[in-house]
């Protein structure tokens, strides 16, 4: 294949899929969040580390920017320098967006970061060696490298702590990247014991470890192909569209008055995530 | 469900360490390691019990006192993860993430793992029978009114048998103190509705209006509230709930409202009664009342400017029920009764009494009831500390060198009691100044009864059940501890409990009837019981009574800066780390702090304006002296709080503890002032007067977000949109 | 010191993995002969033969116990297999459960170690045999369920692909490489779906019909690949 032959046929090339004739069929994982449920409150964050087995890195390493909490959730306020918050902060809780056409996905020097046939963006540790590209070209900067061995580090994970973990879940050594996986772990469960029965996974048979935790429910996870599920009613009700990186009810020149969004859908990495934004009333 | 005649804690039995040691190789392990690890079988295994497949058992979480209810995941007789029980009205299969961190309170490391005997300034392992045996002696010939009891919040059949201890010992002296305590809120609540603590709908509210009710974060329910929220904000037919937060510093609760209003410290009852004026809607003494505060001077007083008040009398007016709370911000002063007197004053008036505010239920069983922690007990006990009355003292799930006031000199008027017994989990402050150290089983290995103080839809008692066996082969069960330790005056009246697991079971048993079993057997009811994790009783309704008035309601005039100590002290509550007995939990540790975004490190909040006048930027570490004391923190430029006030987290800054709370941060308790609630006793939390200077240090303040601070940069990351612009109707 | 080194190496590094690609070579033949893994010392030299191999049959009551097997199913104790991911090892229990009223072996000494345990109710220290790397999430269920369940083979045979001839064994040693490569062999087979006649073949079509069909003959016979991306069996 030539240079510019692959250049041409570029937007071919990044959307190549398994079962390229049958796009997600019969999963194709997804969430919503909805933003005006949000508090902020790290039930998700911490839920994550449970379910995942993932380091706590101590001070003197988040100092260095080396934290690994895949999700967490993210403080914004307001920029037109009002002397008070007087309407409350901003909070999104950004975890791996699980690109339909992933940017880390295609600088991956060794296909350790791959797309799956459920649309999630997987991460094969004993794959990865390190090279780190992934995380710098993620627009959502939602990976995390492993710069020690935090599993013989008797700060992070002395004996005793050990217990807690998670045998579902690898755990991760020192040089691999990792992330969000969608709990892939419980997603796994779910689909064998399905396929066990010769059936999908049904709507609320399988529930990541945020959504599980969220006091609001703000965080809904499902399969976006259903459309029984939630997700998939949520993202219709909203007429954000997987597969576009412009979103028609944005073109329109009507008020808007849905909330769905993706975030930097502009990219044109199609995000499985779609927040609804926060509400704030106009009457006070 | 479980079959009976067997011993729990046979079956959770650890399968294998293979599962750990599985799990911690990694990908170090590449590949195929023939005959290098061992799997360990199950000696005998129920048919439930399934290698690679987690058992859910039922229990109750004792992170805080709401009495969620939890479902731990076990695997390999490990367990792994708490998740919330759906069938909990509390909790509805929800948990937050102090409570999911339960179980690292179980593995931690720093757990105490045998008795330790003082032996200098060095603990030395004794054993059980010897550390009884000393008990005995030490309390032989000692006067009742020479014990004291001092213990955290406790409820269920614990409290029956503490109760009971205390008076088999003769001795009245039991100290209920809980830090962090909605004290004031009770008060207030019983002069208002005739209930300590009614049952708030947010569910039912179109607009709350909370004066520094923290309810999403820390105040009394958070998981439970926060379900409510989500429904009042989800509304009906698109009609949104509206919040209000009104407070000094923005806590949790206020970075989610519509409106947060930074009121000037302390003032929060002259806005409720300026809001009752604007509302017009008062007849009688309450008029009376609220005739002088007018706008122009309610906005002086506060801060908030008249058109916001006329805004939130016309919506209050316009959407009916609403929902007032007062919360511990409005409380933490010498006038915080007043504050909420006149907080609820408000309610009263818009006749939300009845509405949003309800009746609530309560165990059927007195002796159960939470016994409810406050501050004022722990004001009775340093007094008596200090007269050296004591000559011996039991501590139970308090930590009062940490967390009492540096006014009181706790530690060193605690020196003067006799024999200091501590039951604890970790070498906190407290427990090594005692002469004893009993250590306690955690909260996953112990068998247990909780009342929650607030209940939701009719009345439960929770269970906490072991959830695998012990860690620590030394450690004890609270009950067990007591139990034996009553056994030693009435040895025959409880002779015939082998263990509390046993007491336990009996008094269930013995109540069949009244909690909902009446017609089955024992082994079912019990094990039915054991499965469900929760008895659900349909409990005793209080009754609200419809009392309006003012009578007695004066708030103090405004008084005047004081200039050595010209800011106001407002020590921040977090929903993580709330009085710190959790501050060794790394995950606690490492999850940010929502508002702030620090992690492992305490911080001074300074309003960007102050820093400006102080010449302050981020990460100084400046000096924050009060009359009692001084402490050095690093400064964060935090909009959400009065200029007039700064704010210190507590829960950090522990000299003691374990690896993951020593040295971090510092204890904003040690410089706060003795001052009390006028009419309660209460500690004024937020009484403290401070002045802050630089100390020409600088530091990078460790915290998640980037160094752009909080900014967007115009793109569209956290979107949000005004109810006018948006139709929420259509929405699934 | 090697600065200099560095463009040169980068350029042949490049040059080998570009003509590596070019070439199109086929990649060696994956391992798919049988490979023996080490002799494992076990705390109790279980005879596998003993239990699960065939009988004697110049001896159809079985009577000597030195000669031939007792066909016992590998599922009769390892029960965990088709219920959970992991095979797991079973309880001692099991082993009681049977040799408690079996008086002939009561005194030889594997029997003797064995209760030697039971009495202590600890339990035996098993050495793990087939052990995959941790980050390889295989789930013997999901197998049982196709194979034994669905296509009713025989539970030696299913067993077998992965495990071999456990019932000419006494303690188990591995037979196949259970390496990636070796896994990939069979889930890129094209595995007929529909068979002859257009019946769907027993749990497989509905699953299959989610898979791109690889062939389509004209008797109707659809065959499709196994599960193929890389989280299906990576955690």
């Amino acid at each position: 294949m030539s240079v510019s032959n692959l250049l041409e046929n570029w937007s071919q090339v990044r959307h190549a899929h398994p079962v390229d004739d049958k796009p997600h069929d019969p999963y194709k994982w997804a969430m919503a969040i909805d933003l005006d449920a949000c508090t902020g409150c790290n039930a998700c964050s911490v839920a994550c580390f449970a379910e995942n087995n993932i380091p706590v890195v101590g001070k003197e390493r988040f100092q260095h920017g080396q934290q690994m909490h895949w999700m967490r959730v993210e403080r914004y306020w307001d920029e037109d320098g009002r002397e008070f918050p007087d309407q409350g902060f901003q909070f999104l809780p950004m975890m791996c967006q699980h690109c339909e056409a992933a940017p880390c996905e295609t600088v991956c020097p060794v296909a350790a970061t791959n797309h799956t046939a459920d649309g999630l963006n997987s991460q094969i540790y004993n794959r990865c060696i390190g090279s780190r590209y992934c995380s710098a070209n993620c627009p959502f900067k939602v990976r995390y490298f492993n710069w020690y061995d935090y599993p013989t580090d008797e700060m992070v994970w002395p004996a005793e702590m050990t217990q807690q973990m998670n045998p579902d879940v690898s755990v991760r050594s020192k040089g691999v990247m990792e992330k969000c996986t969608f709990c892939v772990q419980r997603l796994s469960a779910a689909k064998v014991t399905a396929k066990g029965e010769g059936r999908i996974v049904r709507e609320g048979e399988v529930q990541t470890a945020c959504q599980q935790a969220c006091p609001t429910g703000a965080i809904s996870f499902g399969n976006l192909v259903n459309p029984e599920s939630r997700v998939h009613k949520q993202w219709e009700a909203q007429q954000v569209d997987l597969v576009k990186d412009k979103q028609e009810k944005d073109e329109s020149d009507e008020k808007a008055v849905l909330r769905g969004y993706r975030i930097l859908e502009e990219l044109r990495a199609y995000p499985s995530v779609m927040y609804l934004e926060r509400v704030r009333e106009s009457a006070v | 469900m479980i079959d009976s005649g067997f011993d729990r804690r046979d079956f959770l039995k650890v399968l294998g360490w293979s599962g750990a040691a599985v799990a911690l190789s990694g990908c170090g392990n590449t590949s195929i390691e023939d005959g290098k690890e061992t799997v360990v079988s199950y000696v005998e295994a129920n048919d439930y019990m399934i290698p690679g497949i987690g058992v859910y058992f039922n229990s109750t979480c004792a992170q805080c006192d709401a009495g969620c209810s939890i479902n731990g995941r076990v695997r390999e007789g490990r367990v792994l993860k708490l998740e919330g029980n759906p069938d909990s009205a509390i909790n509805k299969g929800k948990l937050c993430a102090l409570g999911q961190a339960g179980v690292q309170h179980h593995y931690n490391p720093d757990r105490v793992r045998e008795p330790l005997l003082r032996n200098g300034s060095k603990g030395e392992t004794i054993t059980w029978e010897k550390a009884y045996a000393l008990i005995a002696e030490k309390l032989s010939g000692v006067q009742g009114e020479e014990i004291a009891f001092l213990s955290g919040g406790v409820s269920g059949h614990l409290k029956a048998l503490l109760g009971n201890y205390l008076e088999s010992l003769g001795t009245k002296n039991h100290f209920v103190y809980e830090a962090v305590a909605p004290g004031v809120t009770r008060a207030a609540n019983v002069k208002a509705y005739g209930v300590d603590m009614p049952r708030y709908r947010f569910d039912k509210a179109q607009v709350v209006l909370s004066f520094g009710a923290d309810f999403l974060g820390s105040w009394v329910s958070p998981v439970h509230f926060s379900q409510q929220y989500a429904q009042f904000r989800k509304g009906v037919n698109g009609q949104r709930g509206v919040l209000i937060q009104v407070e000094s510093k923005m806590t949790l609760t206020g970075a989610n409202a519509d409106r947060w209003l930074a009121v000037k410290p302390g003032t929060e009852g002259v806005l409720a009664l300026g809001i009752i004026n604007a509302l017009g809607m008062a007849t009688g003494d309450v008029a009376e009342l609220v005739k002088g505060y007018d706008k122009a001077r309610v906005s002086h007083e506060t801060g908030v400017s008249p058109g916001q008040i006329d805004k939130i009398a016309a919506l209050l007016k316009l959407r009916s029920p609403s929902l007032v709370l007062a919360g511990s911000a409005a409380e933490g002063y010498a006038h915080g009764s007043q504050n909420a007197a006149a907080i609820n004053l408000l309610n009263q008036v818009l006749g939300n009494v009845g509405k949003t505010i309800e009746a609530p239920v309560s165990v059927p069983f007195p002796q159960m009831a939470p016994s409810k922690g406050n501050t004022a007990a722990l004001k009775l006990l340093n007094d008596g500390l200090a007269a050296g009355k004591y000559k011996v003292l039991f501590n139970f799930a308090a930590n009062p060198v940490f967390t009492a006031p540096g006014a009181f000199k706790f530690k060193d008027h605690l020196s003067k009691a006799g024999f200091k017994v501590a039951f604890a989990h970790y070498l906190d402050e407290t427990a090594l100044q005692a002469d004893l150290v009993l250590p306690l089983d955690s909260a996953l290995e112990d068998w247990g009864t909780q009342v929650p103080e607030y209940m939701t839809e009719g009345a439960q008692i929770n269970i906490q059940q072991p959830l695998m066996e012990r860690l620590h082969a030394n450690t004890r069960g609270m009950g067990d501890i007591l139990l034996n330790l009553i056994k030693q005056k009435k040895a025959d009246e409880y002779k015939g409990f082998e263990d509390y697991y046993a007491y336990l079971r009996g008094a269930m048993l013995q109540n069949k009837g009244a909690l909902g079993g009446g017609g089955t057997d024992d082994d079912t009811f019990w094990n039915t019981t054991l499965t469900q994790g929760i008895v659900k009783l349909a409990g005793t309704a209080g009754a609200l009574s419809a009392h309006v008035g003012a009578a007695g309601l004066t708030l103090p005039a405004h008084a005047a800066a004081d200039e050595q100590y010209p800011l106001h002290l407002i020590p921040g509550v977090t929903a993580n780390l709330r009085d710190g007995r959790h501050t060794n939990q790394p995950w606690l540790q490492e999850s940010p702090d929502p508002l702030t975004t620090i992690v492992w490190d305490s911080w001074v909040e300074v309003h960007p304006k102050k820093a400006t006048e102080l010449g302050i930027v981020e990460g100084d570490i400046v000096e924050v002296t009060s009359k009692t004391g001084s402490v050095k923190a690093q400064v964060y430029l935090f909009p959400g709080i009065h200029p007039e006030a700064i704010s210190i987290p507590v829960g950090r800054g522990h000299d003691a503890m374990g690896r993951y709370a020593r040295g971090y941060g510092v204890n904003p308790f040690q410089i706060m002032d003795a001052v009390f609630e006028r009419e309660t006793g209460e500690l004024a939390m937020h009484e403290t007067r401070v002045n802050i200077k630089k100390t020409g240090q600088r530091v990078l303040v460790v915290k998640d977000e980037g160094s752009a601070g909080a900014l967007q940069m115009g793109r569209k990351i956290a979107a949000r949109v005004s109810t006018d612009q948006v139709d929420l109707s259509k929405e699934v | 010191m090697y600065r200099f080194l560095r463009f040169p190496i980068l350029l042949v590094g490049l040059f080998l993995a570009v003509s590596s690609f070019a070439a199109n070579n086929p990649q060696p033949a994956l391992t798919t002969e049988d490979a023996l893994g080490p002799q494992v010392v076990q705390p109790i030299e279980f005879p596998h033969n003993r239990h699960a191999g065939l009988r004697n049959p110049a001896d159809p009551t079985n009577s000597d116990p030195l000669k031939g097997g007792m066909e016992i199913n590998c599922q009769y104790c390892h029960t965990y297999a088709r219920r959970s991911a992991v095979a797991g090892i079973p309880p001692l229990q099991k082993c009681i459960g049977c040799h408690q009223s079996i008086e002939s072996v009561r005194n030889k000494p594997r029997i003797v170690e064995l209760f030697k345990y039971w009495d202590a109710k600890k339990a035996v220290p098993w050495k793990k045999v087939h052990d995959l790397p941790d980050f390889v999430r295989f789930n013997h269920e999901r197998h049982i369920k196709r194979f034994v369940e669905q296509q009713d083979r025989p539970v030696q045979e299913a067993c077998g692909y992965c495990h071999g001839d456990v019932k000419e064994m006494t303690v188990a040693r591995r037979q196949k490489p259970l390496s990636m490569g070796w896994c990939a062999t069979c889930h890129e087979k094209d595995h007929p779906v529909v068979a002859e006649g257009g019946t769907p073949i027993a749990g497989q079509a509905y699953w299959y019909s989610f898979q791109k069909p690889v062939a389509q003959d004209k008797s109707a016979v659809v065959k499709a690949k196994g599960p193929n991306d890389c989280w299906q069996c990576h955690k």
